[in-house]
């Protein structure tokens, strides 16, 4: 029907390299690898490990603590791989997404509901409640730039969920490399706080996705 | 769709060919006046080519490309809102442009604003061209046709408000 399309497809058609399959999945590990070095070494020299870090590695709410960042993390992830590509559906991730939240909420307020009332404060607000969020935030910058890079080179289609999705995520990771550093231990504390930080990261996804993942 | 992945020309090449069929029906029914459709079928087709890596073989073909097509609409209408705020200003700027322009660009941009002028009032058009293109002041101009400064004024407002209307697209006036 028109010259000038027909051209295109063939000019198109004339070189056609091979796709590897598992091109999308490559590509966010690789943004949010090198965002995740990146994040470690600022972590590290920001901040440095928690000076107990050999003990508290051998107690449960450390891991319960970087448990509900990564698992967070790679739940975003996942979820930022379907957004990355046109017309996937989110499906089941978007609830499954919730459910750390859902699980971090439930232990918190179990554990501030048998607390002693004198003990209640010391429980959510921790030593750092001020600081941390910030903290988190700014050790997820490095993942958020590496998750926009990678999927801008994809195809989002729903910039403003999208750069939600790629702040969450980053956050997340971001509050899992932060638990290295940081010495707080109350559920309460973690499921108010931390999740903050994860948020800071994510409003700023939403807020600049428009701008930073189009693509033409 | 899998032979492209998979690099084989040929079925590829069949396949864009089906697809800039369809993609014209698409945007034949939903462009908006002042967007090429053909422009957007060839941009989606770039966009098929050079994302194709995030096709996902279980999904169908066709709900992947149509949401590439449906970004591709909504990116073009981004960019026309952008810099379709101010039609008024626009046609002052065309009008400008061609004081500017010399040799042939000038001559298209006089045959362009010729055709765009044929839908405005005769007067309407004469003022817009004195005052615009020949630099006479509004006052001169309002002699020359027996009106008040103001009526003059007001005409070739409503003149170049109305060709930003005509091209500017439909969000301009009214609502």
């Amino acid at each position: 029907m028109s010259k000038a399309t027909d051209e295109l497809i063939a000019r198109l058609s004339a070189d056609v390299p091979k796709v590897a399959p598992g091109a999308v999945a490559r590509r966010l590990a690789l943004g949010l690898g090198l965002g995740g070095v990146v994040s470690t070494a600022l972590m590290l020299v920001w901040l440095g490990p928690r000076p107990d870090l050999a003990q508290a590695l051998s107690t449960p709410m450390f891991w319960m603590k970087f448990g509900y960042a990564a698992i967070t993390g790679l739940i975003l992830a996942a979820l930022l791989g379907r957004l990355a590509r046109p017309g996937a559906r989110a499906g089941v991730l978007a609830g499954l997404a919730a459910a750390p939240f859902a699980v971090v909420a439930a232990m918190a307020l179990a554990r501030f509901a048998l607390a002693p009332p004198q003990a209640q404060h010391d429980l959510l607000m921790g030593h750092t409640s001020m600081i941390c969020p910030w903290r988190i935030a700014t050790i997820g910058l490095p993942l958020l730039a590496g998750a926009v890079w990678a999927v801008r080179g994809l195809a989002p289609t729903r910039l403003v969920l999208a750069g939600l999705v790629a702040g969450g995520c980053a956050g997340a990771v971001g509050a899992a490399v932060y638990g290295f550093a940081c010495d707080e231990t109350s559920a309460p504390f973690l499921a108010i706080w931390y999740t903050l930080g994860m948020a800071l990261v994510a409003a700023l996804g939403a807020a600049a996705g428009t701008r930073l993942l189009r693509w033409r | 769709m899998l032979a492209g992945l998979a690099g084989e020309a040929e079925p590829y090449r069949r396949l864009l060919d089906e697809l800039s069929r369809l993609l014209r029906a698409f945007y034949g029914r939903r462009c908006p006046p002042g967007l090429d459709a053909e422009d957007l079928v060839q941009e989606t087709l770039i966009a098929v080519h050079s994302r194709r890596a995030t096709y996902d073989p279980g999904q169908p073909f066709t709900a992947w490309a149509y949401a590439i097509a449906r970004y591709k609409l909504i990116d073009a209408l981004r960019r026309a809102r952008l810099h379709l705020r101010a039609p008024a200003e626009e046609a002052d700027a065309l009008f400008s442009a061609l004081d500017a322009a010399g040799g042939a660009e000038a001559a298209m941009a006089a045959r362009d604003l010729e055709r765009v002028m044929a839908v405005l009032p005769a007067r309407t058009r004469d003022l817009i061209r004195e005052t615009k293109i020949d630099g006479l002041s509004t006052r001169e101009a309002a002699q020359r046709h027996g009106m008040t400064e103001s009526a003059v004024k007001v005409a070739i407002h409503r003149g170049l408000k109305s060709l930003g209307g005509q091209y500017g697209g439909s969000d301009v006036e009214g609502d």
